[in-house]
């Protein structure tokens, strides 16, 4: 690749950067227009903001010479412009032309540079003359256009973010990555330190010289905290880049569906880390998908129970110490406690969601699904299941309220951050395993006897329920067993699911830095990574999700004895 | 040893090891490190070994395949560390002061091998190494390329990728 070949991408990459915002605001922008004028809102003051918006993107592609954008953007103003002078000509139809012009745009700028999209271009272009010919003034208003457009380049908004442009420089993530991969070194380095530092206290007691260490250390330590907001801020965008598409997807399940929806989102501006909104915008999409097929009610049955034909999903995000809240709501008919009753004895679930104190909860089982009918759009037998599994990967928990006929919410509470990891550093017959603190419920001192024993495998009564409390060596398959009785159990926990964990010792709460697991060491069920401890040893992190999977009858230690005689 | 260290080793060998007279045009060669696992000689090549450490603590990983010993701290990096005892159907080693890792690098991935002691770095000439005998061959044993009869030695190469299950 030759420099100017390098600089074209430079220039195309920041291209991209800069519109596909605008474009996808343009997008929204006609989907809340057709939801407008559907409803009989004029919304006036969108068409307007709209304009300016494809003028900038006319503008910046022209520049790179991106005719294809070009055509389209400018398609679309000059349908705006007539409609602007033509009230009669808002509806149905031209609305739909803009909304499918909008995403092509979107399209067409997310994979500029590529060389596609002559062709959709001219097709649309021919569909805008078509329609501008049919509302009849098309001359005309045409040329009051091309009139005005002197005048439109001065009110022609600037982009967000071009106020900072001069402060602002591109980095590859891998590299932020890496950043944070030298930062998670650091700190562990420093916890090495910290740690030798106090082995030596403990040897030769309070000296002068040791008080200047003990600063630098303590020191070192709240700048190491430092780096890590640093480092980690810069991995943050707003979660708006996942719910940005969320407006369309709506408006074209809602038009299959014959539904009429509106999307309400707020906290678009909630900052989370890239890595975890990659893999949010999937489960999101399911929820949204469901509420919209299945959530909400047809037309004509919301119109019967006297609710507004419109239904109404609303999509809110905030942040919550340290953690981000999401939460779904749709305004339909909630779930079908009857159906969901019948479907859970089926499934032989029934106890599990009484155990849980949340009957709901059963509709994250796996298998678990009501739907009638397999849709094309929804209840491809892909269950609530893997949208369960899919935030608690990411750390997170997932909860469900239902209120019969008023609508359905889905509460989901992520961590901020994947790499670093605030766990509970615990002891099993002298091995050391992490467990994420945002799994652990309790830590409890286990008394002689309040540990039963059904079918030998331990319960205990725990905060009113009975809970299974298994063999930390067992379920770890620990090879040496330590001769003391294990001192403590600690309670595992993951949405609806609890399950408690016999130990030895408590270590100590330490923040992990998260290292991924050798292909070579196959798929542990218990484990999820390793981490190395402030003494260099490595640590395995437990899964707490996958350990609550487990069927309590014994699987785990049975499991593990045979993979590791098949091996 | 890191590899620099190795090479240097390696040459100083082979200088001891070659023909007084030094005249001779030495043949294709292969360079080695051997190592001992019971009482037989193995031997990789050198430029798959990325250095040789010392055995730190290993830490057992829940659930992983027996042939794997467990995951070591190198340098702040997590090394899987394969026993390749098991691996080549003999007893679980035991830790000795001479038990050493040998740390490989192929295609990119980093892995341990844990091996009973290292004995020697060499050069070998390709023409000293032969076929095992079917006899003691199976498809099972499809890690070993060949073995070197040298200087009244018999060194059994592997197949490094092969012996460490990399293509499942």
């Amino acid at each position: 690749m030759t420099s100017e070949d390098n600089a074209f991408k430079a220039l195309l990459d920041d291209y991209i950067v800069e519109c596909l915002p605008l474009s996808e605001r343009i997008a929204d922008q006609f989907v809340e227009l057709e939801r407008c004028w559907r409803s009989g809102e004029p919304a006036d003051e969108l068409l307007p903001a709209v304009k300016g918006t494809l003028h900038t993107v006319k503008g910046n592609s022209a520049m790179m010479g991106l005719t294809p954008m070009q055509d389209v953007a400018h398609a679309l103003e000059d349908v705006c412009v007539l409609l602007t002078r033509e009230p009669d000509a808002r509806g149905e139809s031209s609305a739909a032309l803009l909304v499918e012009g909008g995403g092509l745009l979107v399209d067409l700028v997310r994979t500029a540079g590529a060389g596609d999209g002559v062709e959709a271009a001219a097709a649309f272009g021919q569909r805008v003359r078509g329609f501008l010919a049919q509302v009849g003034r098309n001359g005309s208003a045409a040329a009051e256009h091309a009139d005005r457009r002197k005048g439109d380049r001065r009110s022609a908004p600037r982009g967000p973010g071009t106020e900072a442009a001069g402060n602002v420089v591109r980095v590859d993530f891998r590299q932020l990555d890496t950043l944070l991969e030298v930062l998670g070194e650091g700190m562990i380095e420093h916890s090495a330190v910290n740690e030798a530092y106090r082995r030596l206290m403990r040897r030769v007691g309070e000296l002068e010289e040791l008080s200047d260490l003990d600063r630098a250390v303590v020191a070192l330590e709240k700048t190491m905290k430092r780096m890590e907001a640093v480092v980690m801020g810069t991995r943050l965008l707003p979660i708006s880049t996942v719910f940005g598409r969320f407006p369309r997807l709506v408006r074209d399940l809602a038009h299959t569906a014959q539904k009429r929806v509106r999307l309400v989102t707020s906290g678009g501006e909630t900052p989370m880390d890239k890595a975890i909104l990659d893999r949010l915008s999937e489960p999101l999409i399911h929820l949204l998908t469901n509420a919209v097929v299945h959530g909400l009610e047809s037309r004509e049955d919301r119109v019967r129970s006297g609710k507004p034909e419109e239904g109404v999903i609303e999509l809110r995000a905030a942040s919550h110490s340290g953690r981000v809240m999401i939460v779904l709501a749709d305004d339909g008919r909630g779930l079908d406690e009857a159906k969901i009753q019948a479907k859970a004895e089926a499934l032989g679930l029934e106890a599990a969601g009484v155990d849980s104190g949340n009957r709901h909860a059963v509709i994250f089982a796996p298998g678990f699904s009501t739907a009638e009918q397999v849709s094309s759009l929804a209840g491809r037998g892909v269950g609530l299941d893997v949208v369960a599994r899919s935030i608690h990967g990411l750390g997170g928990t997932i909860e469900v309220v239902s209120r019969p006929g008023q609508g359905l919410s889905f509460t989901l509470s992520l961590p901020l951050t994947l790499a670093i990891v605030r766990s509970l550093i615990i002891e099993v017959d002298r091995e050391r395993f992490a467990v994420p603190i945002s799994h652990v419920a309790e830590t409890v001192r286990a008394e002689a006897d309040a540990i039963h024993e059904i079918n030998r495998r331990g319960v205990t009564l725990w905060r009113g329920d009975l809970i299974h409390v298994a063999d930390g060596g067992e379920l770890l398959g620990t090879t040496e067993r330590a001769d003391s009785p294990r001192r403590f159990y600690i309670v595992i926990s993951s949405g609806a699911k609890r399950r408690g964990l016999m130990v030895d010792r408590l270590i100590g709460h330490q923040d992990v830095v998260v290292k991924g697991l050798d292909p070579a060491l196959g798929h542990p069920d218990v484990v999820s990574g390793t981490t190395i401890l402030g003494d260099g040893r490595v640590a395995c992190i437990l899964d707490a999700v996958r350990i609550l999977d487990q069927r309590a009858a014994g699987a785990p230690s049975t499991g593990a004895t045979e993979r590791r005689m098949s091996a | 040893m890191t590899r620099d260290d190795l090479l240097r080793f390696a040459d100083s060998v082979a200088k001891d090891a070659a023909p007084a007279a030094g005249t001779a045009v030495p043949g294709p060669e292969l360079h080695l490190v051997t190592f001992a696992l019971d009482r037989e000689e193995f031997g990789v090549p050198v430029d798959q070994v990325r250095e040789i450490i010392r055995v730190g603590e290993i830490t057992r990983v829940p659930q992983a395949p027996a042939h794997v010993r467990g995951v070591a701290n190198l340098r702040g990096r997590i090394l899987a560390v394969v026993e390749i005892r098991t691996r080549l159907g003999l007893t679980p080693g035991v830790l000795s002061p001479r038990s050493r890792i040998i740390v490989v690098e192929i295609e990119g991935r980093v892995l341990g091998i844990l091996v009973d002691a290292v004995l020697q770095v060499v050069k070998v000439p390709v023409e000293a190494v032969t076929a095992a005998p079917d006899e003691v061959l199976s498809p099972q044993t499809d890690y070993i390329s060949g073995v070197a009869r040298w200087n009244s030695r018999l060194i059994i190469l592997l197949d490094v990728e092969k012996v460490l299950l990399l293509n499942d």
